[in-house]
């Protein structure tokens, strides 16, 4: 394999070859019949060709120019067929395997002629299919967030270049243990597992497959896997001196004094061994709104925060312009986006069979403007349209008076004199009220208590409310706590356990205390609406990762949603389920928008923000001599595999080169025949 | 002159031209018989030579009587001897000279006719040979007007074939012919031997010699294409050539160098050269060419 030549014809087609320049020896000699022709004297023509042989040798040549012309042809042409070339150590084996990463950290361009790493790998994956003989097969797996067989094993070569060239970067980390168990689940498809004694064998005799990885290395070892006839050669794209500056997060969040006004923050890193300045800048919908000037250590993190004002709702991109005397080799994580949704007003549905005070309490001005409160009879609990809007998400905040729903809704909720149907809260309560409890205590720092008094206020009777773990007691008696408040998943449940007006066992409206009556009430129940209604905003403002799948809660009620992705094309997606939209196609790097109809009803980002895919130097391994780098190696299951040069494997072959110089030749003999030109 | 005409060898108008030239040497040579030409010898003509005081024994009819009759000295007066020319036109008649259009030979036939024609009228010794017959083929010597008819009967005998080697052919010539005269050898001058050896007899024979190369339009611009296998038509010698320009550039300075060595190996030893080719005509050559060169007058 590694010889100089390579043989490309059978023994007959040499044969035939082999008589093709005793066949032109032989025409050449028979081919001139000279025209005899009676001249007077031949002396001068003898003197003249006497003088032209002077050089003789060279005479000779230039006499039977065509003769060596000829053969000339046939001999570059035969050694085309040789295909002589060099440094073709590679490539032993029959099946090979090529697991290209295009990672985010693929698309630096630190290779020869500012190309990407990603082309680069593809060119020395080109090039290994170049010398993939007949009985070779190999398949090309792509891997990033998620491994990708571009190609399946086959020894067609076109079919697997055409392939390579459909591979395209993208900004997903990287992760190899993926790709390896594809690629082990094609080579070593007959391994099966013993169900007695869990063992695994192999029912056929195996064959090596030569598993080619090409990486930035970008990623930690792979544990816990069994290369099994797979033999690893770990190919490392890249340098180790490219240098990077990264955004590495972009948040965007309230003032925590002045809930109207937002903030941003910007972290960057400098994944460089130098001093970098940059400008990072802020814009709003397109629209530059600010600018900071850093200065970052080699190595370091910096942030920035943002004073934005009340800009409202819209989407906010940071922009890093690094100086150009470094050079930032990885252009994705330059930008970041992230949305800034509005305050809405909230969402709140009431379900009470008769509360005239907390009715009118949730009435005022002021409550409107803070919520839409949808009043309802406990028997809408049974509805079919219960069940969907709780499910499609439609309230933030369910308030149940005198009520408890069968399972605990997707919202925030507040119970009046009823605990929550939830097991956390079930156990630890004790279901018998307790008679006049006196208020000793309660959180005044808590937002749902904030300028709440309650030193007046007496009740008759109340359920005990034992939060879950996690809860807080925001209300203590002397016979134990009453308010509590816990969080459910992403949601929080307030229970208080009295009722403000009930009724008795014979069905007549009772008053159970004196709280309406105080001035606190009212505030207590904007606090409710303040709190648990609007407090809504925090999940949406996160940051998804590329190639993750976004699951997406959405209040609406359609069956088809469409998206926009970040480079303006839309693409329609079911619903999975009321409320709840799942989107796959995260490969973009941007601000993707959710649309019913024309109505945006939901924004969200998707940014790199990865440190490992954002420092794109090779990881260095110093061993032996001093000053030489090396790449490291990466360790897979219990192997560790040494990172080998790309180049070394390429085979230069001539045959292009001999066979151009053929049809030179060639033409060069058409025209001396031709034009009888003589040197 | 009617026996002239009859002959194609020499047209009418030639011969008409051909009436008023003679044969100049610039040597002196004896003579064998009383011509019009000046000998080295003194003896009876009407120029006077010399004076020389009377010995005992002379010719009392040479005395000057006037001097004799002034001085009372006996003198005598001596006057130049008047006698003919040998004038030899040696014709190469080989093979090669068969070629051509007319053939060089032919050419060399009607140069030589002309030459002898103007020899005869101003009564020379003409004789005309061939190089390579054998002694018994060998010509009468011609003299006067008279012998016009057998020098064309003889020069119109001449038939190409004569295998014989420039040199041997000189050398025989040479021999047989011990007088001194003029000698005009025609010839293509192309022998594998070389001509300088040939041409080194007349040195030797001290005769004023002229040699005429005659070539033909063939040979001075050869019209050949191709794969040729060129054949020496007198040795049957083979010489294989593909044509191309700068073969033919390469046989153009050839065929320049062998005039120039022919010419300067004849001026270098006192004889009279000339290339002429056989698309030139004779009378132009004659009453142009020659006179130019002091052959005839």
């Amino acid at each position: 394999m590694d010889t100089l030549f390579r043989n490309t014809l059978g023994p007959y087609g040499w044969i035939l070859l082999g008589m093709i320049p005793p066949a032109i020896f032989a025409l050449y000699f028979l081919k001139l019949k000279r025209m005899p022709l009676e001249v007077p004297s031949t002396y001068l023509w003898h003197r003249v060709i006497e003088d032209l042989h002077v050089n003789s040798l060279w005479q000779r040549l230039r006499k039977s120019l065509l003769l060596f012309l000829q053969l000339l042809i046939v001999g570059l042409a035969m050694l085309a067929l040789l295909r002589p070339g060099w440094l073709g150590q590679s490539l032993e084996g029959r099946r090979f395997i090529f697991l290209i990463d295009h990672s985010a950290s693929m698309s630096t361009t630190d290779a020869a002629g500012g190309q990407s790493r990603l082309h680069e790998a593809k060119q020395h994956v080109a090039q290994l299919i170049d010398q993939l003989d007949s009985d070779m097969s190999a398949m090309i797996i792509s891997f990033a967030e998620q491994p990708d067989v571009v190609q399946e094993f086959t020894n067609n070569r076109r079919l697997l270049r055409e392939s390579l060239d459909r591979i395209e970067p993208t900004a997903g980390r990287t992760d190899l243990s993926g790709a390896l168990s594809l690629a082990d689940g094609f080579a070593n498809p007959a391994r099966v597992m013993s169900e007695e004694d869990g063992t695994e064998f192999e029912v056929t005799q195996q064959e090596q497959v030569e598993l080619y990885i090409f990486s930035d290395g970008r990623f930690r070892g792979v544990e816990g896997f069994s290369l099994g006839n797979l033999e690893p050669v770990f190919l490392p794209v890249g340098t180790f001196d490219a240098n990077n500056l990264a955004i590495t997060a972009l948040n965007t969040r309230r003032n925590e004094d002045r809930p109207e006004l937002h903030q941003a923050f910007v972290q960057i890193a400098n994944l460089s061994e130098q001093l970098q300045t940059t400008v990072v800048e802020l814009y709003l919908s397109g629209r530059l709104i600010d600018a900071a000037e850093m200065e970052l250590p080699a190595g370091d993190v910096m942030g920035a925060t943002f004073n934005l004002g009340d800009v409202g709702s819209g989407t906010l991109r940071a922009v890093l312009d690094p100086a150009a005397k470094v050079g930032d080799s990885l252009a994705l994580d330059n930008t970041a986006h992230a949305v800034l949704e509005d305050r809405r007003g909230g969402r709140v549905l009431f379900i009470t069979p008769g509360n005239a005070a907390l009715e009118s309490a949730l009435e005022t001005d002021r409550a409107r403007r803070l919520a839409m409160v949808k009043k309802e009879a406990p028997d809408f609990l049974e509805t079919v349209a219960y069940q969907q809007q709780s499910q499609a998400e439609l309230y933030d905040l369910i308030i149940f008076d005198q009520c408890a729903p069968k399972s605990m809704p997707p919202a925030n909720t507040l119970f009046i004199g009823r605990l929550p149907p939830d097991a956390a809260w079930q156990k630890r309560a004790i279901q018998e009220p307790v008679s006049t409890p006196q208020i000793i205590d309660w959180q005044r720092s808590h937002p749902l208590l904030n300028l709440v008094e309650l030193g007046n206020v007496q009740l008759i009777d109340s359920l005990l409310t034992q939060p879950p773990l996690g809860g807080k007691v925001l209300i203590d008696t002397t016979l134990g706590p009453i308010f509590a408040v816990a969080p459910r998943d992403s949601y929080e449940d307030a229970v208080l356990g009295f009722e403000i007006v009930g009724r008795n066992s014979a069905g007549q409206r009772t008053v159970n205390t004196n709280w309406p009556r105080r001035h606190s009430f009212p505030n207590f129940c904007l606090n409710i609406l303040e709190y648990l209604a609007g407090g809504s905003l925090l999940p949406h403002t996160q940051s998804h990762r590329p190639d993750k799948p976004v699951e997406l809660q959405i209040a609406s009620l359609a069956t088809e949603l469409e998206v926009e992705l970040p480079d303006g094309t839309r693409t329609t997606l079911p619903m999975a389920s009321p409320g709840r939209l799942a989107f796959h196609e995260t490969d973009q790097l941007g601000v993707y928008t959710v649309l019913e109809g024309q109505e945006v009803l939901r924004r969200f980002a998707v940014n790199l923000f990865d440190r490992e895919e954002s420092d794109v130097r090779l990881h260095v391994r110093q061993e032996g001599e001093e000053g030489v780098l090396e790449v490291d190696e990466i360790s897979i299951g219990y192997v560790d595999v040494r990172a080998q040069s790309p180049t070394t494997s390429v085979r230069r072959e001539l045959w292009k080169c001999l066979l151009l110089g053929a049809l030179a030749v060639l033409v060069m003999e058409w025209y001396i025949y031709n034009r009888r030109v003589y040197i | 002159m009617s026996t002239a005409n009859n002959s194609n060898l020499l047209s009418p108008e030639l011969l008409a031209r051909l009436e008023r030239l003679e044969i100049v040497t610039r040597k002196v040579f004896r003579g064998r018989m009383k011509g019009e030409r000046r000998s080295k010898r003194k003896g009876q003509s009407v120029e006077f030579a010399d004076f020389r005081n009377y010995v005992a024994g002379d010719d009392l009819r040479l005395l000057d009587w006037n001097l004799y009759a002034r001085l009372d000295k006996l003198i005598i007066k001596l006057f130049l001897e008047e006698e003919d020319l040998h004038f030899y036109t040696l014709i190469d008649a080989s093979m090669s000279m068969g070629f051509g259009e007319p053939t060089k030979l032919e050419y060399a036939k009607q140069l030589a006719a002309a030459l002898s024609f103007v020899g005869l009228i101003r009564a020379d010794r003409v004789r005309i040979e061939t190089l390579g017959q054998s002694p018994s083929e060998r010509g009468p010597v011609l003299r006067g007007r008279a012998s016009v008819w057998r020098m064309l009967e003889q020069i119109g005998a001449i038939e190409p074939g004569r295998q014989a080697s420039l040199a041997e052919g000189v050398k025989n010539f040479c021999l047989r012919n011990p007088g001194r005269g003029v000698v005009v050898l025609i010839s293509d001058l192309m022998d594998k031997d070389g001509f300088e050896t040939a041409l080194r007899y007349f040195v030797s024979h001290q005769v004023d010699c002229y040699v005429i190369q005659v070539l033909s339009q063939e040979e001075l611009e050869p019209d050949v294409k191709g794969d040729l296998k060129l054949v020496d038509c007198e040795d049957q010698d083979e010489a294989e050539v593909s044509v191309s320009a700068p073969l033919l550039a390469r046989y153009k300075q050839t065929l320049d160098a062998f005039v120039g060595s022919a010419q300067d190996f004849c001026t270098r030893r006192g004889m009279h050269y000339l290339l002429t080719n056989n698309q030139l005509p004779v009378e132009e050559l004659v009453a142009k060419h020659l006179r130019r060169r002091g052959l005839v007058r």
